[in-house]
């Protein structure tokens, strides 16, 4: 059987070769009658217990590769298998934790491995035998090194040597990364049709190492479509119940715990585990009295452990469990869930979308991710729930941007992510690598879109915005809105997409042109909401184009949607209007428990209306829109200049030139606001600022500076540099040219990095910092693609400076124009001559003078 | 590894977790942070003082250390292919290459392996103020590489007193990178303390740790006088003294 015709990924690369997508369901798992049943819920499973633990008694080093005893000690692993097998156990779980070529590092091969492994298994008499999948043992990127797809690529040879060498199921466990238990059930999904076991592993604060949650863990898993979840290895099993328990409460999917016995300690030179056999199958009663339908043992447990584990399932009735329709979706780190009986509000922040935002257009142009990730940052802090990521712009390759994007979101905040895009080839890249359950904006009602979007939706488990316009436009009418929604409902079921998983968007017309519909459009949401089992969203700020005081009219559009049945209003989290609109209705909506929230933040809440007579307007409060009439606040009262000490010098010129040198940002922007009106910009920036920057270099090269103090002078100049971008058409700030950065492959400290880059950007030059852990190859693209001549290498660490080495000379080789200035802890210019850098700089201000050098 | 018996010998071959709580957690040692940052008696205004106060704080505040450790028998007898010394960790695949590591525990009974880590939420912590922020990123970096300092302190004093209650000595504690011992020993000292599983660190291609704020340490147990006990390393096995930024200006990158 060929699963790549229905299942291949990506889907729209199969869709583009004229495969039928069809969506994964129990009845293609290939599983006999018992397995099924456990698959369905109504039958318990027994797994073995530890494997490790049994080899380490018989011999096996602390730190080598047990799956290599596959190979050298067959009879040693096939002793344990078949003691499990004696001791009641169904499943036995092949000897292949680390089985992955990563790990085995050429000394042998997967197929080697898995193919020893699962015959020794077989061996044993066991009636299933599952092939086990555990961490490659390197971190996915952004904190770590490994690139989803490789990761992926490592499990699909795992998977495709484990399906050959004939194993039963599949069991990935002990997984602490959700974008790494993603890849890998990926990999199994798409590269055979066997049952999928999924299992991660929590601390005692009840998180991954990487800050999943049980409830993160359970949803995602469950989108993702493995048959049975739940949690393995780090604690006990008592420990593990209140897990397991969270994990029951949000999905239907069978439930598989694998405690360990406690913590290993020697006794008499023996390592014995501090819970004992009975004990332990105590707590694991617990579990399966609560509905846990599968277990088995992790770290510590022997046959004498599963033995009586059989007892515990033995003449026991799984419970039957089900659960309501939840809208859900996942960041690695949050879960947010909108129920289906009860209302309430997820804020989808709407900032990272560049239509209309020159910053962002330019940040995305330049590669400056920072500037991206940092409007992510800032929704989070204002108080969104999910972040819309719109990268669409004309000339960028958009499958490729929103995938770094995303990547660098997921590092820096904790919200889940909206992929918003036209292209669904850039849809199904963002979505397939981001790690937790994302939405997809959007689909609409028209053929083409319903037959790009769905399959990707339904392949990656993720939720979709279904947009209420077809080929015929946007219609008027509630009515027609609603019948579209609907189309998309029942179209979506034919994919295994359930209503709740389906936020519709009846898309708002603006009040001006369309006055009669603004009310039609509540009304579709009302319709939506009350009778598809979908849950809603608007993009609220349309109501009020070419109109006055549009935040007013948002916020009031706001307040009535929310009475329609809003769930989720696409929108600016930076308006405090509009949050004010959000935080009182989750008091009305009984989100807000007891009020306490509401009462928390607007207790001591100076209402801005009231300010007319007399008091102070909250600073966290609703900034009064220009021109609206109410009085605001005076803001000439709180320039920050006051902070200055009575050294400070009069003239405008000394000011600015004493904040950068003293490293104060307060008083900078107005400084250099009352110099732009006299001054011309470049003079202001080559006689003023510059020079201050270049004193504090000197005071830093003498040592009377040491690094932070540089670094907050840098801040104050470069508060002064915005200032003159604010004011100035964008084309009259020339470059002094480009420079590269990069802390070269293999390196992860990015520190002296980034202080290099602030600096380079104070004087002038524009930085395109390609990050830690570069590719030689991609900083010669940077190099050709930005037409730079200098480029800044920084390596922290001996092993790292090969990399450097290797990057120099290809620079050298392809672009013998360029100039590679090098620099990191570990380098001397004995070294960095040595490596065939052209120059060695000791920190950033000797990095600055170079490229004045190199510019002038 | 000397036989001895006892709850005391079984204790340092038991895999050792250090998990400290809230209240236990180390102290940031503050001069050691702006040693880092480069401070060497500059004159510090209140307001920059309380910017990088404030940074301590908060990795004091919101990240709690966990480390591991565990002690082999030290097998200081053999040779690498190239004929230098090589001392081998018995029942692991620990390999401590070079010269530096063979003075640091020939003569030892067993050698003590130490990790520990800040965890993830310093990476990701580091990730966020990344170049938004630099001030406060650089600030954080020293900060987290004094309050891992500190946290291995910790771990390391308990080490002193189970060596002490055995009537063992001690040296100092010596890591993979030093001296002319390679950095590639990482990879076994991670493995062999399960400390992926126990901690959730891992070891990159470049054999760096990951979280970024992890160190891994061994120290030599003795019965006798303990090998190298006042060649603490430092300057003398550095390969960098020549060009040190930290020697140039009159400090050393360690506590002397």
């Amino acid at each position: 059987m060929d699963f790549s015709l229905d299942t291949a990924a990506p889907v729209t690369a199969a869709r583009e070769a004229g495969y039928a997508y069809t969506p994964r369901s129990l009845d293609r798992v290939r599983a006999d009658d018992d397995l099924r049943a456990v698959l369905e819920g109504r039958r318990h499973l027994l797994f073995d217990g530890g494997m490790g633990t049994m080899l380490q008694a018989a011999g096996l080093k602390a730190g080598e590769r047990p799956e290599l005893l596959n190979l050298t000690h067959p009879d040693a692993i096939r002793r344990v298998h078949e003691a499990y097998v004696a001791a009641g156990c169904e499943v036995v779980t092949t000897n292949t934790f680390g089985a992955n070529a990563h790990k085995l590092d050429g000394a042998a091969t997967v197929q080697e491995v898995f193919d020893a492994a699962v015959r020794i298994a077989r061996a044993s008499g066991a009636r299933y035998v599952a092939g086990d999948i555990g961490p490659i043992g390197a971190l996915l990127r952004p904190m770590g090194t490994l690139s989803f797809d490789e990761a992926y690529e490592l499990f699909a040879e795992q998977v495709r040597a484990a399906a050959a060498a004939g194993v039963d199921l599949f069991i990935i466990e002990t997984m602490t990364d959700l974008a790494e238990i993603k890849a890998a059930v990926l990999a199994c999904r798409e590269n055979s049709d066997l049952p999928i076991f999924a299992t991660m592993t929590f601390e005692g604060d009840g998180r991954t190492f990487l800050g999943t949650s049980p409830e993160v863990a359970a949803v995602t898993l469950d989108a993702l479509g493995v048959d049975a979840l739940g949690i393995n290895c780090s604690l006990g099993p008592a420990e593990l119940h209140p897990l397991a328990r969270r994990m029951l409460a949000v999905t239907a999917k069978p439930i598989i715990v694998q405690a360990n016995a406690g913590l290993p300690r020697i006794e008499d030179g023996r390592t014995v585990y501090d819970i004992a056999p009975e004990a332990y199958a105590q707590a694991v009663r617990g579990m399966v009295d609560d509905g846990v339908t599968i277990v088995g043992g992790c770290c510590g447990t022997t046959p004498e452990y599963m033995r009586l584990l059989a007892e515990v399932l033995q003449n026991h009735e799984p419970i039957a469990r089900s659960m309501d329709p939840v809208f859900t979706t996942t960041s690695a780190q949050r879960l947010v869930a909108l129920p289906q009986d009860e209302q309430r509000i997820a804020v989808i922040g709407e900032r990272i979308n560049p239509t209309g935002k020159k910053r962002l257009q330019r940040a995305l142009r330049d590669g400056d991710l920072d500037y991206v990730v940092g409007q992510g940052i800032s929704q989070q802090e204002q108080g969104a729930d999910v972040l819309d990521v719109n990268v669409g712009l004309p000339g960028i390759d958009e499958a490729d941007t929103i995938c770094r994007v995303c990547e660098q979101l997921s590092g820096a905040v904790s919200l889940p992510l909206q992929i918003d895009s036209t292209d669904p080839v850039a849809v199904e890249a963002a979505v397939r690598r981001y790690a937790g359950k994302p939405i997809i904006n959007s689909v609409n009602g028209k053929r083409e879109s319903l037959d790009a979007i769905l399959p990707i939706a339904a392949h990656y488990g993720a939720d979709v915005v279904g947009l209420t316009l077809d080929e015929r436009g946007i219609p008027e009418t509630a009515k027609a809105r609603f019948e579209i929604a609907q189309r998309i409902v029942n179209e979506a079921a034919g994919y295994g997409i359930g209503p709740e998983r389906i936020l519709i968007d009846c898309l708002v017309m603006t009040a001006s042109t369309n006055q009669n519909q603004a009310l039609e459009i509540l009304r579709a949401v009302a319709l939506c909401r009350a009778r598809l089992g979908v849950r809603c969203t608007l993009g609220v700020s349309n109501i009020s184009f070419g109109l006055p005081a549009r935040e007013l009219m948002n916020a009031t559009f706001l307040s009535a949607a929310f009475g329609a049945g809003l769930d989720a209003p696409i929108m600016n989290p930076g308006s405090a209007r509009y949050m004010d609109v959000v935080r009182s209705f989750r008091v009305l909506n009984a989100e807000d428990e007891g009020s306490s929230a509401f009462i928390e933040r607007y207790g001591t809440w100076a209402d801005p209306y009231k300010v007319a007579s007399g008091a102070v307007p909250a600073a966290a409060s609703s900034p009064a829109p220009a021109g609206d009439g109410r009085a605001t606040a005076d803001a000439s009262t709180s320039t920050g200049a006051s902070t200055a000490a009575a050294d400070v010098p009069q003239s405008d010129t000394e000011l600015a030139q004493h904040l950068i040198l003293t490293g104060r940002r307060d008083g900078m922007r107005e400084a250099v606001e009352r110099l732009l009106a006299t001054n011309d910009p470049m003079d202001v920036v080559n006689g003023i600022l510059i020079p201050a920057l270049d004193e504090v270099g000197r005071l830093f090269d003498q040592g009377k500076y040491f690094l932070p103090q540089l670094m907050a002078s840098a801040e104050a100049a470069r508060a002064g540099f915005d200032t003159i971008r604010d004011v100035m058409p964008a084309d009259d700030v020339t470059s002094k040219g480009a420079v590269c950065l990069a802390t070269v492959k293999g390196d992860i400290h990015d520190i002296g990095k980034n202080i290099v880059r602030m600096l380079l950007e104070n004087y002038g030059y524009a930085v395109f910092d390609l990050g830690r852990d570069v590719d030689p190859e991609d900083v010669l693209a940077c190099v050709r693609e930005r037409g730079v001549r200098v480029v800044g290498l920084s390596a922290l660490m001996t092993t790292t400076v090969p990399a450097m080495r290797k990057t120099v000379e290809l620079l050298h080789a392809e672009v013998p124009d360029v100039k590679v200035i090098v620099g990191g802890a570990v380098l001397t210019p004995e070294y960095a001559r040595e490596i065939g850098a052209d120059y060695y700089a000791k920190d950033a201000a000797e990095t600055a003078r170079i490229c004045e050098e190199l510019f002038s | 590894m000397p036989q001895g018996t006892g709850a005391i010998w079984d204790s340092l071959r038991t895999p050792g977790l250090y998990r400290p709580q809230s209240s236990e957690r180390p102290q940031i040692d503050r001069a050691e942070v702006l040693r880092y940052l480069g401070y060497a008696g500059q004159e510090l205004k209140p307001d920059l003082a309380e910017r990088i106060e404030h940074v301590i704080c908060q990795v004091e505040e919101t990240l709690l250390p966990s480390g591991v450790r565990q002690a082999f028998p030290v097998d200081a007898t053999g040779t690498d292919e190239d004929g230098l010394p090589c001392v081998r960790l018995a029942g692991t695949t620990v390999e401590l290459r070079g010269r530096d590591a063979y003075r640091h525990l020939r003569g030892a009974c067993c050698c003590m392996l130490l990790v520990c880590t800040l965890g993830m939420a310093s990476e990701r912590a580091l990730r966020l103020l990344g170049s938004r922020r630099p001030l406060e990123s650089a600030v954080y970096d020293a900060a987290c590489s004094a309050y891992v300092e500190a946290a291995l302190d910790q771990m390391d004093a308990a080490v002193s007193d189970d060596a002490q209650k055995l009537g063992l000595s001690r040296n100092w504690r010596f890591s993979a990178g030093y001296g002319d011992c390679p950095l590639e020993a990482q990879d076994s000292i991670v493995a062999t303390c399960n400390a992926g599983r126990l901690l959730g660190v891992t070891v990159t291609p470049a054999h760096l740790l990951l979280p970024s704020k992890s160190v891994t340490a061994f120290v030599g147990l003795f019965e006798g006088e303990p090998a190298s006990a006042n060649d603490r390393p430092g300057c003398s096995t550095c390969r960098l003294r020549g060009s040190c930024a930290y020697r140039a200006r009159g400090t050393t990158c360690y506590r002397s």
